[in-house]
């Protein structure tokens, strides 16, 4: 995910990640990692921090200083848990899909490309 | 064809959503007018599902329930013979052209009806069907990401922001870096060379012949990881419960 900051707040930090901040630790679905250090004092997540315990690549591109923290590979394999995590997808006119318009419907999400 | 089975299963209350992995709205936009789907039709620009679900190349698709949780992983999802399987290879093609045909003449042409069968009976018979997968196996059967795979899916991600804010010279090396760390992702590097040699105003570019700008091409690359057969994750069949 492209970072804005490196200290989201933790509502910020779920919803383009789908972990969440609890008092155990941060969790997605049933899997929790404790992260001492991940809340900073005023509340927000320290990217830096969460990247480690969580095994995320947190990449910089010095010429234009943009942050980008990638998935997590905590489990060895690219899902941790079934719980579909946050998708950024868009509709062809560049509005957010939203997903809770198929709530209650099973989805066939099926991947094509022009090339 | 996704147009046809939505249509055909929807009345079981099953959504077709289908994703374009495309970085350029334009070269999306022509195949989804044509086919006018009812079903939503969305892009994925920067190739999230690899990050977020492990899809690796197309054709590739999910399957999530009711509750929103993933009964199936990121797999081969072919519904339709392919076109080449079995085809004599033309006379007088050009060397390079003629070893592609050549490849993908061994396609199977039937290696889409497992899948499409396995479809139906999950669309029918819901959390029952043995295609629904328990939640440990959709983890085990989701694929492998290590610190690779995973600084290649952040590496894209960096090279297609850089791409769109500052031109492709920016992309290029976090681009050749993701093709390095993930070999075996094919949506990477099919969608880096065809931006590459896709001529401009025209459609994307299938061949993707070699470039200065990356190391690799459709050709080479695919005969050196053996082929077809190693292409795509196959689709892994019922749940062994």
């Amino acid at each position: 995910m492209l970072l804005t900051t490196l200290f989201p707040s933790p509502d910020e930090f779920f919803e383009q990640t789908g972990w969440e901040a609890k008092p155990e630790g941060l969790c997605r679905g049933e899997v929790c990692v404790p992260s001492p250090g991940a809340r900073r004092p005023d509340g927000t997540i320290d990217v830096s921090v969460v990247a480690e315990r969580l095994s995320m690549p947190l990449l910089r591109d010095e010429h234009s200083d943009t942050w980008v923290l990638g998935p997590s590979a905590l489990s060895g394999r690219a899902l941790d848990t079934a719980v579909v995590p946050p998708l950024s997808l868009s509709n062809f006119d560049g509005s957010p899909f939203d997903f809770t318009s198929l709530l209650g419907r099973r989805i066939i999400l099926a991947a094509w490309a022009s090339w | 064809m996704w147009q046809a089975l939505h249509e055909e299963l929807s009345p079981f209350g099953v959504t077709v959503v289908t994703v374009a992995m495309d970085a350029e709205v334009s070269m999306a936009q022509p195949w989804v007018s044509a086919a006018s789907p009812t079903h939503p039709s969305v892009i994925d620009r920067t190739h999230s599902l690899g990050g977020a679900l492990g899809f690796v190349n197309v054709p590739m698709a999910a399957w999530i329930d009711e509750h929103g949780e993933l009964v199936r992983p990121a797999e081969s999802s072919r519904i339709v013979p392919s076109v080449m399987a079995g085809r004599e290879v033309p006379p007088g093609l050009p060397p390079r052209i003629a070893a592609r045909f050549e490849l993908l003449r061994h396609a199977s042409p039937n290696a889409h009806e497992p899948y499409l069968a396995a479809l139906r009976d999950w669309a029918h018979r819901g959390a029952e069907s043995p295609f629904a997968l328990t939640a440990e196996e959709v983890i085990q059967r989701s694929q492998p990401r290590h610190a690779d795979e995973a600084r290649a899916a952040a590496c894209f991600e960096m090279g297609e922001h850089l791409r769109e804010t500052s031109g492709v010279d920016a992309a290029t090396p976090w681009w050749r870096e993701a093709h390095r760390l993930q070999p075996s992702n094919w949506t990477y590097k099919r969608q880096a060379w065809s931006l590459e040699t896709t001529a401009p105003g025209e459609p994307s570019d299938l061949i993707q012949e070699p470039t200065d700008r990356y190391e690799g091409n459709w050709l080479d690359d695919l005969v050196a990881q053996g082929g077809l057969k190693n292409q795509t994750p196959a689709f892994s069949g019922p749940s062994s419960r």
